[in-house]
């Protein structure tokens, strides 16, 4: 068990390198001076000698480019990911501290969700096949996640926010209550995460029906869910624990595979609604040429899909008993 | 050829998703003869909804919305079959040499291919356009292009690994064929399906990649595509103001034209997987079988009526 | 049911005109072709034929386990005198396992990989005898696997930890787990190598022994049901083409297709003998003749044969052949 965990993890350690190296590399690489248009971009905020800090921080420091990585490799892995421009002089750790919980929140959340609902419909609509459900619903609801998420959010904001005017459209939550743990917070918080949700998890539904419902068909024509049939077990009973635990594998391989996607459609969605997570801050940070919090952004981001991805290798390993040790 | 129309057979998500794309691709070619304003000109008050006039409405600079979806087109392909293009290309490459070659060149590649797929590659291209500044149609297809391979290579490794085991290459091999032509001639033609495809779902990804970028900004503004059309939609705040027509056009655009690309791709899955396929038939065995047992409930319920009754006569 | 005066021992199952048809696009093909034979309490009866000739098919029909694109045209299973393909779902559910159990070819396939050997047994304990709690259920499944020669202490393990020869042991504790009174077995051997065909059979032999059930047993492989069956049913192209005493098929074949299967396996000892085997391809059912399905392959043809299809006929008291060699007109 430890060896298959822990050659993920070590995996998984190589793959933040190499976005830590590609955030090194960039600014070395593009024309131009990257602080002299940061300085630009900051109009005046900034002094000439607080832009030697910044070039510190981002290893411009003296020495040969090697001794330059490691000292930025340090920087990070300390914490230290420098001064943001455009909130000068906060550091972008913070305003990642301030936006993380919001984007975790609502890319978590609407995951869990479609991906509940999408699998339970993929075994109805294999369990239907060639039925009402899986000739209609289905292929409407694929269809509805094959729109561009951008748009699917701006007409289920169209339409459910601004002409139905259901829900609230953009922020958290209410600025005009106090954040804290109080019941009026929560339910702010849920009232502005709707449209959001709502758009990513109608997005959502289909690919992961889908994707239940093939594996469904190929599992449905094995050896063990005859056997099962041939025992007289309940139909529910071959539907879930033959059925659906030995087709869920795959499906879980694609989870792990999407999560990057999933995580682009939650920074579109935010822009869209304005909902303060990362995505919000990633905008403001391009426009701004605001390099050090963009980096910053792309680190965490990072981490958060290699987490996740860990989450989902936990989760197969849990489901799929031919990886443990015998 | 025969080959091709039986693919189509009995396949609808494959016919109704090439026509898509081909009626976009014919929109496309047929452009400038097609579209009865300039795109680029402004022809009429700003947010006019749509009329005889003008079939689409106008934008808030007053262009027509038609002649901008369809002249967007052909950027918005042309990046998309691009992009999707060289991601092919590269998967092909990726995959068939690491299942060829195997060995050390076959882990590292599937290293770095595995780091390409674990990557969210919209936040990497979004700080990378970012750095370079704006990032112009070509700059956008070779990025896409660039961070698009990984997911064909490893489907299309794992398929070359599954021909390389059968016996007819260990036959060439054997008469000594050059691995170049063992690849070009034995291998290469039993994979199309799936070389195929990959480039589907390549330009796929790409599609909604050059819309994400340009709606955020990072796009050329001077050039026209949906995504920059969606841009301006947003900007001018089209659909808060009402005028529906700026954002949702172009967002239909992408939407049908992914549409087509997916069922596309989905006639593709019926062809590698024939399982998948035919729920007709399906449906025709359901009918007979429920008229089959329908016929052996009768005739149980009658034997049961013909006891009964012959049990009250003697 | 009106009581029969002069009621002879009824057969545990009576197979009459069975008819097993694939939907293929618009066309049915005939894949079993009115197939009638019993197998008595206890009793073991063995159906041969090549492959392809409907022999699975029909098993699998026995207990309504046919997938589509197969569909059941005519015929009844009568079960204690009860027609099981008339059955509504619970009464089949009822049945299934209870009454007749399956064993598989391959064991690897037909167990599920994701759960542990423990729940495979315990979920049929608890599907027919809800009132079992989960001790008892273990107790019972423990004793199973003891029957057939596993340590109970390896029921918390996956079939993919079980050897091969294991996983068919174990299929077979699940078979007899609710006491059935008929196992269908198809080809339980096959995929077996010769040594642990041996185990398994001996195995299968002892329980038959110390239980007492029928089996229906499906194979190729004539040698092999030679030692356990005590009737042999020969089906070619989807018909009962002989059935009788084993002795009696395995030494005196009456239909050419029999003594020509019979033919085709060398014996291990004895002087050296040329393998006959049966010339010509097995038979298309897409244009099925009029005459016998044999005809073209066979040795021993007269000329009504190419016009006319055999009527099935009764030598002497069990022995039927259908074949024209042996009928009347």
């Amino acid at each position: 068990m430890g060896r298959f965990l822990g050659s993920r993890l070590l995996f998984y350690i190589a793959a933040f390198m190499v976005a830590v190296t590609f955030n090194f590399v960039l600014p070395r690489m593009m024309p131009g001076d990257p602080f002299e248009i940061m300085f630009a971009a900051a109009q005046g905020k900034i002094q000439p000698e607080q832009m030697a800090v910044l070039k510190e921080q981002f290893g411009f420091v003296a020495g040969p480019w090697h001794v330059q990585f490691w000292d930025y490799v340090k920087g990070i892995f300390s914490g230290d990911l420098g001064p943001s421009l455009t909130y000068y002089p906060t550091p972008v750790t913070e305003i990642i501290a301030g936006a993380l919980p919001w984007t975790v929140f609502l890319a978590g959340t609407a995951t869990l969700i479609s991906l509940f609902i999408g699998i339970s419909f993929g075994i109805f609509a294999a369990y239907n096949r060639g039925g009402k459900f899986d000739s209609m619903v289905a292929p409407t609801l694929a269809f509805v996640g094959a729109f561009p998420q951008m748009v699917s959010a701006m007409l289920i904001l169209f339409g459910l926010g601004v002409v139905l005017d259901w829900f609230p459209v953009g922020y958290g939550y209410n600025p005009d209550i106090d954040a804290g743990w109080t019941l009026a917070f929560f339910l702010s918080v849920a009232y502005h995460a709707a449209l959001p949700l709502i758009t990513m998890v109608i997005t959502g539904i289909g690919g992961w029906l889908f994707l239940m419902r093939n594996s469904m068909i190929n599992t449905l024509g094995e050896d063990y869910i005859t056997m099962g049939k041939a025992k007289g077990l309940s139909t529910r009973r071959v539907m879930v624990n033959y059925a659906a635990r030995n087709a869920a594998l795959p499906v879980v391989t694609a989870v792990a595979m999407a999560l990057s996607f999933v995580v682009a459609g939650a920074l579109l969605i935010e822009l869209i609604y304005n909902y303060p997570g990362l995505g919000n801050e990633m905008l403001g940070a391009v426009a701004g040429r605001d390099y050090p919090l963009l980096q910053g952004l792309l680190l965490i981001i990072v981490v958060c899909v290699l987490t996740a991805n860990f989450l989902a290798d936990l989760a197969y390993f849990w489901l799929d008993p031919r990886l443990r040790k015998q | 050829m025969k080959n091709l129309l039986s693919f189509f057979k009995g396949n609808t998500p494959a016919t109704v998703g090439t026509t898509i794309v081909l009626v976009f691709v014919l929109l496309s070619v047929l452009a400038p003869w097609i579209t009865p304003y300039d795109a680029n000109k402004r022809v009429a008050r700003g947010h006019q909804p749509p009329s005889a006039e003008y079939i689409l409405g106008t934008t808030r600079s007053g262009k027509d919305v038609l002649s901008q979806v369809i002249y967007a087109g052909r950027i918005s392909l042309l990046v998309a079959f691009g992009a999707g293009l060289l991601a092919t290309i590269i998967a092909v490459l990726v995959g068939i040499t690491s299942a060829y070659v195997g060995g050390k060149v076959d882990s590292f590649l599937m290293f770095v291919t595995n780091v390409f797929l674990v990557m969210p590659g919209l936040p990497m291209i979004i700080v990378l356009a970012a750095f370079l500044g704006q990032v112009g149609p070509l700059s956008i297809a070779l990025i896409l292009g660039i961070f698009g391979w990984a997911g064909g290579a490893r489907v299309l490794r794992a398929q070359a690994l599954s021909i390389r085991e059968k016996e007819f290459v260990t036959a060439a091999e054997v008469i000594g064929e050059s691995r170049w032509r063992i690849v070009l001639v034995e291998m290469l033609p039993n994979m199309v399906s799936l070389i195929v495809g990959t480039f589907a779902g390549a330009a796929l990804g790409a599609v909604m990649g050059q819309a994400a970028l340009e709606f955020i900004g990072l796009g050329d503004p001077t050039v026209i595509s949906w995504g920059t059309m969606l841009q301006w939609a947003q900007h001018s705040s089209a659909l808060i103001v009402g005028a529906w027509w700026e954002a949702i056009v172009p967002g239909i655009a992408i939407a049908i034209f992914a549409g087509g690309l997916t069922l596309f791709n989905m006639g593709m899955d019926q062809v590698s997987n024939p399982q998948l396929k035919g729920s007709k038939n399906l449906k025709r065995w359901k009918k007979l079988n429920d008229e089959l047992e329908a016929q052996r409930r009768e005739k149980l319920a009658a034997t049961k009526r013909q006891n009964q009754g012959g049990v009250s006569t003697v | 049911m009106i009581e029969n005066a002069n009621q002879q021992a009824e057969p545990l199952l009576n197979i009459r005109g069975l008819s097993v048809e694939y939907l293929v696009g618009d066309t049915r093909l005939r894949a079993v072709d009115r197939v009638s034979f019993t197998i008595n309490k206890g009793e073991t009866v063995g159906l041969a034929g090549e492959s392809g000739c409907g022999k699975s098919t029909l098993a699998f029909a026995l207990a309504k386990l046919h997938k589509p694109p197969a569909l059941i045209a005519e015929g009844e299973v009568l079960y204690k005198g009860q027609d099981v393909l008339a059955f509504n779902d619970e009464e089949l559910r009822r049945f299934r396992w209870k009454e007749t159990s399956v064993v598989f070819q391959s064991a690897m396939n037909c167990l599920n990989p994701v759960i542990s050997i423990n729940e495979q047994v315990c979920d049929v304990l608890s599907a027919h005898n809800p009132t079992m709690n989960r001790n008892e259920l273990q107790d019972r499944a423990g004793e199973l696997l003891k029957i057939v020669g596993i340590h109970p202490d390896r029921l918390n393990q996956y079939p993919h930890q079980f050897s091969g020869g294991m996983r068919q042991r174990a299929v077979l504790a699940i078979s007899l787990a609710l006491k059935p009174q008929l196992i269908i077995m198809d080809e339980p051997t096959t995929a077996l190598d010769v040594v642990v065909e041996r185990e398994i059979m001996d195995q299968l032999s002892e329980l038959k022994e110390q239980f007492g059930f029928s089996i229906l047993l499906i194979s190729h492989d004539l040698s092999l049901m030679g030692e356990i069956t005590d009737r042999i049913a020969v089906m070619y192209a989807g018909k009962l083409v002989e059935i009788a005493p084993t002795e009696d098929v395995l030494f005196k074949p009456q239909h050419p297709y029999t003594k020509g299967l019979i033919n085709s396996f060398p014996h291990l000892f004895g002087e050296k003998k040329e393998l006959t085997g049966i010339p010509g391809n097995p038979l298309s059912l897409y244009s099925p003749p009029a005459g016998c399905y044999f005809e073209e392959r066979c040795s021993e043809r007269i000329h009504r044969c190419k016009s006319v299809d055999p009527k099935l006929v009764t030598l002497h008291t069990g022995h039927k052949v259908k074949c024209h060699l042996f009928s009347q007109s």
